[in-house]
């Protein structure tokens, strides 16, 4: 904040530091003077982090400019005592431990578990990703008394959430939330796996994919020939087990008038074993990406 | 956001006493005492410089306790951190205000006895509507454990790039794992105790002896009432092998052993296995003209349904020890069966 006045006071002239340090100067106010234009919230956080990012850059430097500094003195008199380096470096090793230990607590995200502790105890954020597509996350405000209470939590009404805790929030919190997150992933995976095949395979639907709340159960009437001009098939997903992400009981039914012919049933029962044992818009990805010539190799 | 102002604060007030030391320098043969003053002077005047040093202080000892009380609370222990980021939003995207930014994390840690290492990219894409993360890179590294069930679930994970999968999985295998041993020790009569974490200074303690209770309470429900067997239960690898014989020290030749694995399938799901092997002398097989032994292990899978893993292996070790005749019946047992444990498949 003081920054553009500490500099113009020293207004003497020496050599190279300080011609060094009016272009870091120049710099630092440029930036500074975008930040100060109206913004959102939004601007300002990433303003504030271009801005640490020029500060710590002009830290940098100027640290290496006092370690220069002080080697040519500490040269020229070899008696003095480097107190200040001492100071320094505490401040130093002080700052870049606080760093670390900061960031190490961001990494928990990438765990899956992570937490913010409140006054009353702690509020737990359970993050979900489907095979590398980080997706919604979730929270659950937890009273650290005994016995532990769920003050808030944002998870969504169907999932048992209450049959989950009543078996474990009092026996064993980590097996708690890590059942909790094998519901809230595999949800997230189903939900995922749907709105894919419906955004990006609506050519290849007849109407709107039929799901429920949980998206354990889905339905949809389809073709598999990218060009084709009926929807002959008809499937039929249901994920009983609520922390999977493929299917347990898969249907596929034809729809046509006519007579199934050899290469529609073979057909048929292919789709079945896609379902089972692929994601769903994999298995569409397939479809368009063949034609009408079944990706057999994906049948494992 | 406010990480980030301290982090500002803190970086400007060090700014100004690099500053400081650059313009002042101590002249040769100044005294010492003189400059250290105006150090703390400079530092003490302009901003609050002390003041700062004791903020960030005290607040990396909040982030310290913080990062114990997620690593009990998770059972995972981050040990080292970092980060690389690259910008790859190019001119034309600025343009259609999009931003694509790709990170570079690294991370280790351990969960329980075992350690890993990640290497992982993450990329974000920022438009006015939304924000998408993939992950488009994952590689684990695992020191070479006992385990080796792990290494075929760590490729599986990579090559799913589903990190939060991984550390689910490996929660779930460390806690089996844990009930194993517990088990296998039970039997054998050894001491259960597991030494108390380091108790944290901060008032976070309490909340960390609460969450620890009860993690060791955990594990699927140990009944207190069984017995020791040390002369009949043999652990040749160990309580943390899969192996756990039972013998009888009068009947020679005779050995059940349990193949107790855990396995984890496709969607990283966490399943015990046991399977019963027998050892038992040729003369014994001849007599045994109901196929007894032949269907042990068998029944012992029905076995395993309805009474749950430490009932069942208790019913074994019993049916050795007190020398009496195995009663296994191929007769399928009426499903009434206390089932607390998930069955192992078929």
């Amino acid at each position: 904040m003081e920054l553009a006045n500490t500099l113009s006071q020293d207004g003497e002239s020496r050599g190279g530091v300080l011609a060094h340090l009016e272009r870091l100067e120049t710099q630092v106010s440029r930036s500074r003077k975008k930040m100060e234009e109206p913004q959102s919230a939004q601007a300002e956080e990433s303003a504030l982090g271009t801005r640490i990012h020029e500060l710590r850059r002009l830290r940098d430097k100027l640290r290496a400019e006092v370690k220069q500094h002080q080697a040519s003195v500490k040269a020229s008199t070899t008696n003095v005592e480097p107190d200040q380096t001492l100071e320094i470096t505490e401040q130093e090793s002080l700052k870049r431990k606080w760093e670390n230990v900061k960031a190490i607590l961001q990494a928990y995200r990438f765990t899956g578990i992570s937490g913010k502790l409140t006054s009353r105890g702690v509020c737990v954020c359970i993050s979900t990703a489907f095979e590398g597509n980080l997706l919604d996350s979730y929270f659950v405000d937890l009273v650290m008394r005994k016995p532990l209470q769920i003050h808030h939590h944002s998870i969504p009404v169907f999932i048992p959430l209450e049959e989950i805790s009543a078996k474990y929030l009092q026996t064993n919190i980590q097996h708690f939330l890590f059942t909790l997150c094998e519901y809230l992933n595999a949800y997230s995976g189903r939900k995922y796996q749907a709105d894919r095949l419906q955004s990006d395979f609506e050519a290849f639907l007849a109407g709107p994919l039929q799901r429920n709340s949980l998206c354990n159960l889905l339905s949809f009437t389809y073709k598999a020939e990218p060009e084709g001009q009926s929807f002959p098939f008809c499937a039929r997903l249901l994920y009983k087990d609520l922390t999977t992400t493929l299917p347990t009981d898969v249907t596929v039914t034809y729809q046509g008038t006519d007579a199934l012919s050899t290469t529609q049933e073979e057909q048929r029962a292919a789709h079945e074993n896609l379902f089972f044992t692929k994601p769903l818009h994999q298995v569409f990805t397939s479809f368009a990406r063949k034609g009408d010539k079944l990706d057999m190799s994906l049948v494992s | 956001m406010d990480s980030q102002l301290v982090e500002a604060r803190a970086l400007e007030a060090e700014i100004t006493a690099l500053r400081r030391a650059c313009v002042e320098p101590p002249a040769p043969g100044e005294d010492t005492s003189r400059v250290r003053k105006s150090f703390r002077e400079t530092y003490q005047a302009d901003s609050e410089g002390w003041e700062l040093s004791k903020d960030l202080r005290s607040h990396l000892g909040h982030l310290e306790s913080e990062i114990q009380f997620l690593s009990t609370l998770t059972g995972i222990s981050i040990r080292h951190y970092s980060k690389k980021t690259e910008d790859l939003t190019s001119t034309e995207m600025t343009e259609k205000s999009i931003k694509k930014v790709l990170q570079r994390h690294r991370l280790s840690g351990n969960c329980h006895m075992i350690t890993f290492q990640l290497e992982f990219q993450l990329l974000e894409i920022q438009n006015e509507e939304s924000l998408s993360s993939v992950i488009t890179d994952l590689s684990i590294i695992m020191e070479p454990t006992e385990y080796s069930e792990l290494s075929e679930f760590v490729s599986r994970a990579e090559e799913r790039r589903d990190l939060f999968m991984f550390f689910r999985s490996l929660h779930f295998f460390v806690e089996w794992c844990e009930y194993r041993k517990r088990t296998f020790k039970r039997f054998k009569g050894l001491s259960l105790t597991t030494p108390l974490p380091p108790t944290p200074s901060t008032n976070l303690a309490h909340y960390m002896t609460v969450i620890h209770s009860w993690t060791l309470a955990a594990l699927p429900s140990q009944n207190p009432h069984y017995e020791k067997y040390p002369e009949a239960v043999h652990l040749s690898e160990g309580a943390s092998s899969s192996c756990m014989g039972i013998r009888n020290p009068s009947r020679p030749g005779f050995e059940l052993v349990i193949v107790w694995r855990i396995q984890i399938d496709e969607e990283g799901k966490v399943l015990p296995k046991l399977d019963l092997l027998t050892k038992v002398p040729l003369q014994a097989l001849e007599l045994d003209k109901n196929g007894v032994i032949e269907t042990a292990p068998l029944s012992f899978r029905t076995l395993l349904g309805v009474l749950g893993i430490e009932a069942t292996l208790e019913s074994l070790i019993k049916s050795l020890h007190t020398e009496r005749v195995m009663v296994f019946r191929q007769s399928r047992p009426a499903r009434t069966g206390n089932r607390r444990l998930p069955s192992p498949p078929p």
